[in-house]
């Protein structure tokens, strides 16, 4: 039986993720801490920790006249909701083209439609329930060249998965032409598992089914270093540490010249992790349970405990 | 799943399940819905022609029987006066005055009838007290139950012991049943039905009470009205035999014993014709029936418990058109209890938790190709106007309320078209969930603008499929008397969402999207 097996391999399913973690460990009063963006960048700037630089923000409609030429400074950046979901609502802006942007996909960007993009997230669009939110541009962060390799398009980034201050699993998501270049599973971003101890991708999936390649290149995704990788795990547990949620997914991206950068935080990280890893989370957070750090544990001691853990069951599986 | 849910799940489904036995098992409420249309409006007709004289008419009304109730009886005179006398089950409508020419005498009445099923009783030999015996047993003539003849036969029929009163009825039942033929020119005397071994209706049912009483067990003859559902109704007998304190009713001719079927209604065993005169020079009479509804205010009745704090909150003394609405409303729980299996136990996407839902509630009143048709055609206009609006960079809210307008104008334009058709239903449920489609158009216009028009249509194929799933619970008979009926349902419903809601297993979804993780481990990569 299914049911058994994946059971028996410690997949864990959305109820139980629902029931045991986030809703257990994850305060409801702490979700702005992740899901409002501009909280989670000053909470990590406040304490050290990379983020993209904020370059401007707009909490209203009437702010948004001018909104465009206020960029003019930057040639390439990114304009988000501050309270978006998914990667939904994002326009990434690499260039312009006379009084035009131009987007990561080659399209062209009037300001007109800038505007009218901005005056949708304000009015709540892509926000997580439908409520006004605010827009904001941040600078474009450049994918480090290790990536290259592996993804040629949109900006990659590592998720990390910290269970109680301890990383438990990460997979590295690469934007494809299908995904839009976002790094987006659902919308056919491919999703390679890391392996925690040695930083290097292991297995990798395409919606869910095991591929070896990135569609687009027909090269490897696998055992791929990933860049920084030490610094990726530190910033991940350090930044979770501010927000006091139990069971969060941290996004990080690599660039090029800042290194590992925390792109945001996530209260309710699904779990295609699993899938990319071929390894079920349920054992490493019951091991993380087992093994509770104390308060006051290091962000090293804690990575560390991470780390032998997933050895550990590493060496089991082979 | 934790202990505190499971325990708390447990105990309002026990609340809300302990009232529901109550009720039904105390109280006998009816788990089925009830035909309304249990329910006659019988009228009987009489003419008389009188001669100047004083006179009267007596006729025999509904009895006191088991399985039947008399809701109201009205009786129009033309200038006699009407009185009903009672006497023990037996009720008759006797009018009196001055006879002249031609009176039209109106008796209505509406009843209900339902079977009867009549528990033979198990204890044998309960002997007839003195007065019974006297009234039921002893011969008539028309029930010549000391003759020859009889004697004779129940000699050669070996009858089973008085104690065992049950069989002897049955021997005496089949006996008549199969030795004597029906003929309906026969004839209508007990004695010479039995010497003929054939008889009318009438004839053997007098032969049956005959046989009876030679047999020391006391019986009677009733008469009654087949009531039918397109045709007038007929005039009839049958037999009632008295054992160990119950009467049972038998029909050699219809074919009933110690049941009654729910058409019969009986006037009683008086022993008086269905309609006679005295004084009057002619008297016609005639039967006429329709099948009825009940009026809200009888249902409310038959539905009460015989307990006061129950009979006061039954929703069935509500006015109407409270009534119709919690009709409805009190269905939806059922529908979320189906929306949260199939979203966390299935593990369905839908768009919003319970639009599915609504929108099952919002086509519950039409054929569901034509209320799928209905929504398909509102998203597709509503979805183009979306995308043609898209060019004029408006606003969210203004946006989205030119859309609410854009739907309000479809279903508008559905009443005229419907109302062309003479399909007056065309519109009638749609007015409820104007602004849930209008949501639905905005989420399915940015679906497809951020998803793809694949997952978009997927999202919402998703979602129909929901719905087309709560429809038929939506319009179940069932579902809906259980539920106006039995209101505590909805407590225990919420015990078992609690226990949905504390269910940590796997999601149907889960397993399938988890399924290569079932196999053996994949090679792993060598460090």
């Amino acid at each position: 039986m299914i049911w058994r097996r994946l059971r028996e391999r410690g997949v864990l399913g959305i109820n139980a993720r629902n029931a045991s973690y986030t809703l257990r460990w994850n305060d409801r009063s702490r979700y702005p801490m992740v899901d409002d963006k501009l909280i989670t960048k000053q909470l990590c700037e406040g304490s050290g920790i990379p983020v993209p630089k904020l370059l401007a923000v707009a909490n209203h409609h009437f702010q948004l006249r001018g909104f465009a030429d206020r960029l003019d400074a930057h040639e390439s950046f990114v304009l988000k909701p501050v309270r978006g979901a998914m990667g939904n609502g994002i326009v990434v802006i690499v260039g312009r083209d006379g009084a035009d942007f131009v987007r990561s996909d080659g399209r062209l960007f009037s300001r007109d439609e800038f505007r009218y993009h901005a005056a949708g997230i304000i009015s709540g669009l892509y926000s997580l329930a439908g409520h006004a939110d605010r827009a904001m541009v941040e600078e474009r962060l450049e994918v480090h060249s290790d990536f290259a390799r592996i993804a040629t398009r949109g900006v990659p980034d590592v998720r990390v998965i910290v269970y109680r201050g301890v990383p438990v699993m990460a997979m590295t998501r690469l934007p494809t032409k299908a995904s839009g270049g976002r790094a987006n599973l659902h919308q056919g971003a491919v999703g390679a598992g890391i392996d925690l101890v040695t930083g290097r991708t292991t297995h990798a999936i395409l919606r869910n089914v095991p591929v070896t390649a990135n569609p687009d290149t027909g090269l490897s995704v696998q055992d791929v270093p990933i860049p920084e990788w030490d610094r990726v795990l530190e910033i991940a547990v350090r930044a979770t540490d501010h927000t006091q949620l139990g069971y969060v997914g941290a996004d990080v991206v690599v660039d090029e010249t800042r290194g590992p950068v925390i792109l945001e935080l996530n209260a309710r990280p699904g779990l295609a992790v699993q899938l990319a890893n071929q390894i079920g989370l349920r054992l490493r957070l019951d091991a993380v349970d087992a093994n509770a750090p104390q308060p006051g544990t290091t962000v090293e001691d804690r990575v560390a405990l991470g780390l032998a853990i997933a050895g550990e069951e590493d060496g089991v599986a082979a | 799943m934790a202990r505190s849910v499971a325990i708390t799940g447990l105990l309002f489904v026990l609340f809300g399940a302990a009232i529901f036995g109550w009720k039904t098992a105390v109280y006998g409420l009816p788990l089925a819905p009830s035909d309304t249309r249990g329910l006659w409006q019988v009228e009987l007709r009489i003419s008389v022609r009188g001669q100047g004289r004083q006179g009267s008419v007596t006729a025999l009304l509904p009895a006191v029987a088991p399985g039947q109730r008399v809701l109201d009886e009205r009786s129009s005179s033309d200038r006699l006066r009407f009185s009903i006398r009672a006497r023990d089950e037996n009720r008759t409508g006797v009018w009196t005055g001055w006879l002249e020419d031609v009176h039209e005498i109106v008796y209505e009445f509406r009843v209900q009838t339902d079977p009867v099923e009549v528990t033979l009783p198990s204890v044998a030999g309960i002997e007839p007290p003195a007065a019974l015996r006297n009234q039921w047993a002893t011969p008539t003539p028309e029930f010549p139950s000391s003759t020859q003849e009889v004697r004779d036969l129940l000699e050669a029929l070996r009858l089973p012991p008085p104690e065992d009163g049950i069989n002897r009825v049955r021997t005496l039942f089949a006996f008549v049943t199969h030795e004597v033929a029906t003929v309906e020119t026969a004839g209508d005397d007990a004695t010479l039905t039995l010497t003929q071994r054939e008889g009318s209706e009438t004839g053997k049912a007098r032969l049956l009470v005959t046989l009876l009483r030679g047999s020391g067990i006391p019986a009677r003859l009733v008469r009654g009205l087949e009531l039918r559902a397109r045709a007038e109704p007929v005039e009839t007998v049958w037999t009632e035999a008295w054992v160990a304190g119950t009467w049972i009713p038998m029909s050699s001719v219809d074919g009933f014993f110690a049941s009654r079927p729910a058409g019969l209604l009986s006037l009683g065993s008086a022993d008086l014709e269905g309609v006679e005169s005295t004084g009057a020079r002619a008297v016609g009479y005639r039967y006429r029936s329709l099948r009825e509804r009940l009026r809200p205010e009888e249902v409310a009745l038959a539905m009460a418990p015989d307990h006061p704090a129950l009979a006061t909150l039954s929703l069935y003394n509500l006015p109407v058109g409270t009534q119709s609405a919690l009709r409805s409303l009190l269905v939806l729980p059922l529908g979320a209890l189906l929306v949260a299996l199939l979203r966390n136990v299935v593990g369905i996407p839908t768009y919003g938790t319970f639009m599915p839902l609504l929108i099952a509630f919002a086509l519950r009143g039409f054929p569901l190709s034509q209320g799928l048709a209905l929504v398909t055609l509102v998203l597709t206009l509503g979805v183009t106007t979306r995308l043609a609006l898209e060019r004029l960079r408006l606003l969210m809210v203004p946006r989205l309320s030119i859309l609410l307008c854009v739907v309000i104008l479809v279903v508008t334009a559905l009443a005229i078209v419907g109302d062309q058709l003479g399909n007056r239903d065309l519109f009638a449920g749609i007015v409820f969930p104007i602004v849930i489609l209008t949501m639905l158009v905005e989420r399915f216009s940015i679906a497809i603008a951020e998803e793809g028009l694949r997952e978009a249509l997927l999202l919402a194929g998703w979602s129909l499929g929901v719905a087309v799933a709560c429809y038929p619970v939506l319009r179940s008979p069932l579902a809906e008397h259980l539920m106006f009926t039995f209101p505590e349902l909805v407590v225990a419903l919420v015990g078992v969402l609690v226990w949905i809601g504390g269910y940590t297993g796997y999601r149907v979804s889960d397993l399938l999207r988890f399924r290569s993780l079932a196999n053996e481990p994949a090679g792993v990569i060598p460090r």
